[in-house]
């Protein structure tokens, strides 16, 4: 089983237009691969549209990942696959607590076709304690669990929910759209070893970083950067080239495309 | 024998005979023979909201006995004065509040169904809490259908000044095959300061017409918390009041229905400000899929005489795709210039498919999504019935229909 995401010539319409425009990138296991790039440069659509979004019409291309073109696949299909979306902006569910939503994401996923799901849920004692733990880690009170899931949570609330919901989750490959707007330092902090810690104790977890600024990525390494310009990836490095945009901007990009 | 006969063969004193062998006092009998006369003169009553052009009174048998009262309480609390018994029972031995309080709240000759109701009533609770008695449990009604697929209750709640409890209407059965009609009625008096928790949960199975009225009276600075749940049966037409007579008193009432597969649920509340410095918060929250169709009527009414009210209304309604319809026709007459707080805030809308999405990112399947939705947006309500029991029975009831 490849579990690469190998994304090839992707081409994806919002409302009619088209945002993505061919954009070609491969996330490898075990890596932090971070995309980077202007505003409006079709960033979070790719995210978007890798999860599933019924609002973005995929018109080309394929995106394979565990064997299977998860183009084709239902949104939830693909979360069973290990592929998991940190919102930009988490949706609120009024009446539904952080626990239940969490238990019934998790017991979702361990779910088996043909088998009772009482059988397949995790058992309550041991989703009890690991909701603890992570709690714990990533430093939000216990209260927090039994309010409506980001109904009323603040911007750095509803992104340590993300990470938690995460932590919870273990994806196999976990996007995270613009996962440092609206942190402060410390929220980015707590959040960011968030990630790390999930990284490291599964190794083989694969992360696609979009991010408009480098600072996220003075907390996440990554190992590769690739820059989006209206819907293509136009250039890939390493982790110096996002230092390198950090200090320059994407004009020079910009104009070598123009170049090109 | 169980009946009596069917209405068109009905007659006074059939009513009559039968009342007095079960041993009622003589001004119960005189009470049923005058609203049997009342239904047979008084002409159909014509509801906008409410079709009745499918249903066949000439059908309904009416009961010789009571049949299917079933009441669960702490029964230490007799030891306190407290009563909970069949009302039918408590008139019999002439007990002077049930004499003093019965059918003084909801007027028999209001319209047809309020006087068939007060002409063959037959099941029904009395629960009678003492002064400063504070009942801890829930008094539990729950009413089913006899063998002849009817069922009339008549509940009496009577809390004396000071006192608090939690009084629970329950109404199930299961699917009828053709016409069932249930008929209820309840009142409700609620001394000074006394606190009433009112549960009134509707999960008849298909098949069943529930046309009823329920009313309470608050006194002096008393508080109502009620709870409505309306699922079940093929139509419901219920007028819900509370009178907020004195000073001081206030309610919290809150309100789920959810209709499907052509059911029919109008719910009527009448809120009246009367005393002074009185309190209202409505909260109702209606889903509705397939055919269902649900009709929230409701009128709060600010009397002339009542100062600094402060009264809220909140309705949300919630589509789940189908030709499912609601109607929301809030009223609000305001007949004095002293208004502390007056508001009104009404949604009505389709499954967020960004809530949708979100969710099933998580792995959470559509179905399953919308069921989580369903049961948030009513989780406000349901959170607030006062028993764990009976809530757990709410929430299956709803979970049934999803």
């Amino acid at each position: 089983m490849n579990t690469e995401l190998v994304i090839t010539d992707l081409h994806a319409n919002v409302a009619d237009k088209e945002i993505l425009k061919g954009v070609n990138l491969t996330v490898k296991p075990g890596t932090v691969h971070a995309i980077m790039g202007p505003n409006g440069s079709g960033k979070s659509t790719l995210a978007y549209t890798l999860a599933g979004h019924p609002g973005y019409q995929v018109t080309g291309g394929e995106a394979w990942y565990q064997g299977q073109n998860i183009l084709e696949l239902a949104p939830d299909e693909r979360a069973k696959l290990g592929l998991f979306l940190a919102f930009q902006y988490p949706v609120a569910i009024p009446g539904v607590t952080v626990a239940n939503f969490l238990r019934a994401a998790v017991n979702a996923q361990r779910a088996e076709e043909g088998k009772d799901p009482k059988q397949t849920a995790m058992p309550m004692a041991q989703f009890r304690k690991e909701l603890r733990e992570k709690l714990t880690e990533l430093e939000v009170d216990e209260s927090f669990v039994r309010r409506y899931l980001n109904d009323g949570f603040s911007g750095g609330e509803k992104k340590r929910i993300e990470i938690l919901q995460m932590s919870m989750l273990k994806p196999s490959m976990a996007i995270l759209d613009e996962t440092d707007s609206g942190l402060d330092i410390d929220a980015l902090r707590i959040v960011s070893q968030g990630v790390n810690r999930l990284a490291e104790q599964n190794g083989e977890m694969g992360a696609l970083v979009i991010t408009h600024y480098q600072r996220l990525l003075n907390y996440i390494k990554p190992h590769f950067v690739s820059v989006m310009m209206d819907g293509r990836i136009v250039r890939e490095g390493g982790a110096e080239l996002a230092l390198e945009l950090e200090e320059k901007g994407y004009d020079w990009i910009r104009e070598e495309v123009a170049a090109r | 024998m169980n009946a009596l006969s069917t209405l068109p063969n009905l007659t006074d004193t059939q009513i009559i005979e039968a009342a007095q062998r079960r041993g009622e006092p003589g001004w119960l009998v005189l009470r049923r023979e005058a609203a049997w006369k009342a239904f047979v003169e008084a002409v159909p009553p014509i509801w906008r909201r409410t079709d009745l052009s499918k249903f066949q009174p000439d059908r309904i048998i009416a009961p010789e006995a009571p049949s299917a009262t079933r009441l669960t309480w702490d029964e230490s609390l007799a030891a306190q004065g407290v009563i909970f018994m069949p009302l039918v029972e408590a008139a019999k031995s002439d007990d002077p509040i049930v004499r003093d309080r019965f059918g003084t709240a909801i007027d028999a000759h209001s319209h047809k169904f309020n006087a068939l109701h007060a002409a063959l009533w037959q099941d029904g609770a009395f629960l009678y809490v003492p002064k400063h008695v504070a009942a801890e449990a829930p008094f539990v009604a729950s009413f089913g259908l006899n063998a002849d697929g009817v069922s009339f209750a008549h509940n009496l709640v009577v809390l004396e000044e000071g006192s608090s409890a939690s009084f629970v209407e329950e109404y199930s059965s299961a699917d009828v095959n053709g016409q069932a009609f249930s008929n209820p009625a309840t009142e409700l008096f609620v001394g000074a300061g006394a606190l009433l928790r009112y549960v009134v949960v509707q999960s008849w199975g298909a098949g069943v017409y529930h046309i009823g009225a329920q009313r309470v009276i608050a006194g002096r600075d008393a508080t109502v918390e009620w709870v409505s749940a309306n699922l079940g049966g093929k139509l419901q037409h219920v007028e819900a009041e509370i009178a907020l007579t004195e000073s001081g008193s206030r309610v919290e009432w809150q309100g789920v229905t959810f209709a499907t597969n052509k059911q029919s649920l109008l719910t009527a509340p009448v809120l009246r400000h009367v005393g002074t410095n009185t309190e209202s918060h409505l909260e109702f929250k209606t889903v509705v899929a397939d055919d269902g169709y649900s009709s929230f009527d409701g009128l709060i009414k600010i009397e002339k005489d009542s100062k600094g009210t402060a009264t809220r209304l909140e309705e949300h309604a919630l589509h789940l795709g189908g030709k499912g319809r609601t109607d929301s026709i809030p009223g609000l007459k305001i007949d004095t210039n002293d208004v502390a707080r007056a508001g009104h805030a009404s949604t009505s809308g389709e499954i967020d498919e960004e809530q949708l999405f979100y969710m099933r990112a998580r792995g959470i399947s559509r179905a399953e999504a919308i069921h989580m939705i369903v049961m948030g947006f009513f989780d406000p309500v349901l959170e607030r019935i006062p028993s764990e029991d009976v809530r757990g029975r709410v929430t299956a009831a709803i979970e049934a229909k999803l």
